[in-house]
């Protein structure tokens, strides 16, 4: 597995009576791609990990949670320097975890491990979100839909200017049809972006861009951030994009994670991602151990990682890891009715 | 000479490229976007379909096909021997596609079919890449680790060795390959020698068609 000491935040996530993941645990590695069918608890992962961050925020509960025993329950443990802390997220109901409750005998690691949880963010981006107007101000970190993008990108060109040259360097590499961004002011102190083209043409506003080429953005924007968060969850990151372009998707959110292996000089990024799309698990061909895949068994579902498979080098000789995904073999697919 | 690339990925294309032109002594014309294949056995998948595609619908003369062939049997001298078959090498398997699908062709575009060229690189592409860099690297190398049943290397070693990270990026990943591509661009010579599977590209590449 690819664990660097003390560069990820969250070790294993314990899932006891949560929706379908009856009893699972699933450890995490800095890089998690996870596939399965919908319903099997892709989504809830991302879910608990945001009310992780949430309920971390507020001031620690007291000995309450114990009166909960039996009912749903997400615990989470840290690596290390942390690994000696264990957070229980309390659920009322299959859909309601609103208690949080901290075992951990140094209270000073556990404001550390709270920091970091702080900047924690999940995504599900939306591309009508994306291509509106925003307004300037507000522009601290893009939003869970992108819907600030404008203001985001506005922000990060005045004051980072480097390391927006640089993701709008990507960008046009990415995306040869353009030549810039170009951000301008719109009415009612809001700010919008579109993106301009060779010879004589009028810039194409963000409204008539394709939902791939925002989507793209967006990542771009995520994984060229100066101060990144130190966990990004992002759902459906194949949406929108050609085939031949997923390894490229895989590579911008690779920097995040692997920010020496693209030459960028910052801490490491735990990134939780989810995709349908057989073409994109292909990318993951030479690191098996980034993959998890949820199981759903009935009304069950679990968590499985892909590098767990002992006869995976047999079935790569027989087929891609996507061919072998859509085909059942790996499982993460739809139950027949 | 207009000359199509079947190949895994644009990295590999951008290498072929290169090598092709050196081979040739002269730049090919190349078709504007590559056939790619997801990787083994999606190649062999593939493969029909790109030679009839081509045969019929356009004017291309050479199709050139390459491969890894990971932890398959290499093709050897043995395999040459006429009707030999060997069910599991790739080169074999790949000439056997050619073979199959072109065999009851009608002439079109003014030729009978379109030309095989076919290279396997054992283990991976980036042992081309390291060939006449690092002493240790060569086809022989690899068979000799095979029989012996410990690789002296893997695919993930190689590919440190160039890109110094197991994850490059794909700009990153095509300027290494391409640094490297230069040494054998200016004299074959060694990645000929040392690799039978890229010299029976080279032969497939200078024969009639
Ligand atoms: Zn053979």
């Amino acid at each position: 597995m690819n664990r660097v000491q003390g560069v990820d935040v969250i070790d294993t996530v314990v899932f006891h009576n949560f929706k379908a993941l009856r009893n699972t645990s699933l450890r995490l590695s800095l890089f998690n791609l996870v596939i399965g069918p919908n319903g099997s608890g892709k989504t809830s992962l991302i879910q608990a990990l945001q009310q992780l961050r949430t309920l971390s925020q507020f001031p620690l509960g007291d000995a309450a949670m114990q009166s909960r025993s039996g009912g749903p329950e997400i615990a989470f443990t840290f690596t290390a320097p942390y690994s000696g802390i264990v957070a229980r997220l309390g659920c009322t109901s299959d859909v309601l975890c609103d208690f949080l409750h901290v075992d951990c005998l140094d209270t000073a690691s556990w404001l550390e491990v709270k920091c970091r949880l702080a900047t924690l963010r999940t995504y599900v981006l939306d591309h009508d979100a994306m291509a509106q107007s925003s307004v300037r101000a507000d522009s601290a970190v893009l939003e869970s839909n992108g819907g600030n993008l404008a203001a985001v990108l506005a922000a990060r060109q005045h004051e980072a200017p480097l390391a927006f040259a640089r993701m709008e360097a990507e960008l046009l590499r990415l995306l040869p049809e353009f030549t810039g961004i170009v951000i301008e002011d719109d009415s009612g102190g809001r700010v919008r972006f579109s993106l301009g083209i060779d010879g004589a043409g009028e810039p194409v506003r963000a409204e008539n861009l394709s939902q791939g080429a925002l989507y793209l953005l967006g990542l771009l924007v995520l994984s060229f951030d100066p101060t990144p968060p130190a966990v990004v969850c992002i759902e459906e990151i194949d949406r929108g994009v050609h085939p031949r372009m997923l390894r490229e998707v895989r590579d911008v959110l690779y920097r995040l994670s692997y920010p020496e292996s693209f030459g960028e000089k910052r801490e490491p990024v735990q990134v939780i991602t989810t995709t349908h799309s057989p073409y994109m698990l292909d990318q993951f061909r030479d690191h098996p151990d980034e993959v998890v895949i949820t199981q759903k068994l009935g009304h069950e579902a679990r968590f499985e990682r892909l590098s767990d498979r002992l006869d995976l080098p047999e079935l790569l000789r027989e087929g891609t890891l996507g061919d072998m995904w859509f085909s059942g073999v790996l499982g993460g697919v739809p139950e027949q009715q | 000479m207009k000359v199509a690339f079947l190949s895994e990925s644009p990295a590999d294309e951008a290498v072929l490229r290169v090598l092709v032109d050196a081979i040739l002594g002269e730049p090919a014309q190349i078709t504007p976007a590559g056939f790619r294949a997801r990787g083994w056995p999606n190649v062999l998948q593939v493969l029909p379909a790109v030679i009839r595609h081509l045969h019929f619908n356009t004017d291309v003369e050479t199709l050139v096909v390459t491969c890894d062939s990971d932890d398959s049997p290499v093709h050897t001298e043995a395999h040459e021997a006429p009707q030999y078959y060997h069910p599991h090498c790739r080169m074999c398997q790949l000439r056997a596609v050619f073979r199959q699908t072109s065999k009851r062709f009608p002439i079109a575009h003014g030729r009978l079919k379109v030309r095989r060229v076919v290279g396997v690189a054992v283990p991976a592409l980036e042992a081309w890449l390291l060939c006449g860099r690092d002493s240790d690297v060569s086809e022989g190398a690899w068979i000799n680790g095979q029989l012996a049943g410990r690789p002296p290397y893997t695919r993930a070693e190689l590919k440190f060795r160039i890109y110094q990270t197991e994850r490059p990026s794909l700009p990153h990943e095509i300027e290494c390959a391409l640094r490297e591509t230069e040494r054998h661009r200016r004299d074959l010579r060694r990645l000929e020698y040392d690799f039978p599977g890229f010299a029976a590209l080279m032969k497939d590449l200078k024969s009639p068609a």
